[in-house]
């Protein structure tokens, strides 16, 4: 019965249609494990970018923040000057004192966020420079929240499902190499490498579908 | 006539036909493997091509805000010294305005050293050089320990810098790898023509292409274990 199978044209036309199936599944295994590469690409690309716009912002707040700091120092170096022609016994200190008072320091005060807020004024006199530079970054969230890490921990999953789905498509290949043995094959072996050649494509499939199904959950239902 | 059966000998069409289609299942496989290292050096390459770009990204954003730091840092240690000198400058001009019998000038001068006194002595609770125990001078009359200061400015940047290089280098490194397993793979399909031309010829022809897909075969496959190794 098997020799009667061996022989017959119905099974050289079955292995045909079987070897159109497999190659159609890894024409579309190849082009998942390209789009996937190329998701994994897209991520990194997006990574970069968001680095160096949060770059840029951090390092716009950073000369915002030490140009504030110079502006302050003058206005607590300006008001030192001042105590201290205040406390000096001198009359024409005192009187220098107090239009200095009058109309220097308000004017100094007010070209520095960091004079006029008291939550940056430390104990010893001097500016809390790092809550400020916080306070600038949180002012503009669009950019301090950008997260290029996010993207590259992305662009690992997609990177790593691609490794995967390469195995896969081998898989998938090699099945297709056995059902080619198999068209071609003496009649006596046909059917084991038919055999083993559907065996192969069964697994190469099933792995596919699997290594899908747990990157689809890991990145939470994205493709 | 004989009717006794003479052996089956076998057909020059047929003779090594399986040993054929063995060899080439081999570089199926091997070459199948190849590619599978080869997107895998390809993925590497990417990632470490993309932190080496990253770190590059934060050394520059650290170098110009500990050159934002330094230059605010020093700007105030050179205030302090100025107006130390200035306040010591007039504290020697009063006193010879005094012996002079100048009052109003000793009033004058007086207050304009109280002035860059009272300013160096404020400008040295801004400055890192007075405040922290790393640089601040060990004496009273010493100066601050600037070049601790430089080298700890940079410490941060020179690090993510190292971890730049660190990256650029694994990029290098894999991207080699994903290169050469190109070769590898390209001269696999070589001992698949070499096998496909043996299959399609008889006789010795047959077996002089067999022994060159073989050594393909073989060489190719050296230089991946080659690859795999170093």
């Amino acid at each position: 019965m098997l020799k009667r199978l061996n022989e017959s044209p119905r099974l050289e036309v079955f292995i045909a249609i079987i070897i159109a199936v497999v190659s159609l599944t890894t024409a579309l295994a190849a082009w998942r494990a390209s789009m996937v590469s190329s998701a994994a690409g897209d991520a990194i690309r997006q990574g970069l970018i968001d680095a160096l716009k949060k770059q840029a912002a951090a390092s716009e707040d950073w000369r915002r923040t030490y140009e504030e700091a110079g502006h302050a120092q003058t206005y607590a170096v300006a008001l030192a000057q001042v105590e201290a022609f205040e406390n000096s016994g001198d009359k024409a200190a005192q009187a220098q004192a107090a239009t200095m008072r009058q109309y220097l320091l308000p004017n100094l005060q007010l070209v520095s966020e960091l004079t006029t807020d008291e939550r940056y004024l430390k104990s010893d006199g001097t500016y809390d420079l790092d809550l400020r530079f916080a306070d600038l970054e949180a002012a503009v969230p669009d950019l301090g929240s950008l997260d290029p890490q996010a993207s590259f921990k992305l662009a690992d999953q997609y990177s790593s499902e691609q490794r995967w789905l390469t195995v896969g498509v081998v898989l998938l290949a090699i099945s297709l190499f056995w059902l080619a043995l198999s068209q071609l094959s003496l009649k006596r072996s046909r059917l084991a490498t038919l055999a083993v050649g559907v065996g192969i494509y069964l697994f190469g499939l099933v792995w596919f579908g699997l290594v899908e199904l747990i990157f689809f959950s890991v990145r939470g239902g994205a493709l | 006539m004989s009717e006794n059966p003479t052996p089956a000998a076998v057909e020059p069409t047929e003779r090594y036909k399986i040993l054929i289609v063995v060899l080439t299942m081999i570089t199926t496989v091997i070459t199948a493997i190849v590619a599978t290292l080869q997107a895998d050096a390809n993925i590497r390459a990417n990632n470490a091509n993309r932190d080496s770009q990253y770190y590059a990204i934060l050394a520059s954003g650290e170098l110009h805000r500990s050159g934002l730091q330094s230059s605010y840092d020093l700007n105030t240690f050179a205030k302090i010294l100025y107006e130390t000198q200035t306040s010591l400058m007039m504290q020697f001009t009063a006193l010879q305005s005094e012996q002079g019998g100048d009052k109003f000038g000793t009033a004058l001068n007086k207050i304009s050293a109280l002035a860059a006194q009272s300013r160096a002595d404020k400008l040295m609770s801004f400055s890192i050089f007075f405040t922290d125990e790393r640089y601040a001078p060990k004496t009273s009359d010493g100066m601050p320990d600037t070049e601790a200061y430089l080298k700890d400015a940079n410490a941060k940047a020179t690090e993510i810098v190292e971890q730049q290089n660190a990256a650029a280098d694994e990029y290098h490194k894999w991207s080699r790898k994903a290169d050469s397993y190109v070769g590898v793979l390209t001269v696999m399909a070589v001992a698949f023509f070499l096998f496909g031309l043996a299959q399609a010829l008889t006789g010795k022809m047959r077996l002089v292409f067999v022994i060159f897909g073989v050594v393909t075969l073989m060489a190719a496959s050296s230089w991946a274990m080659l690859i795999l190794v170093v």
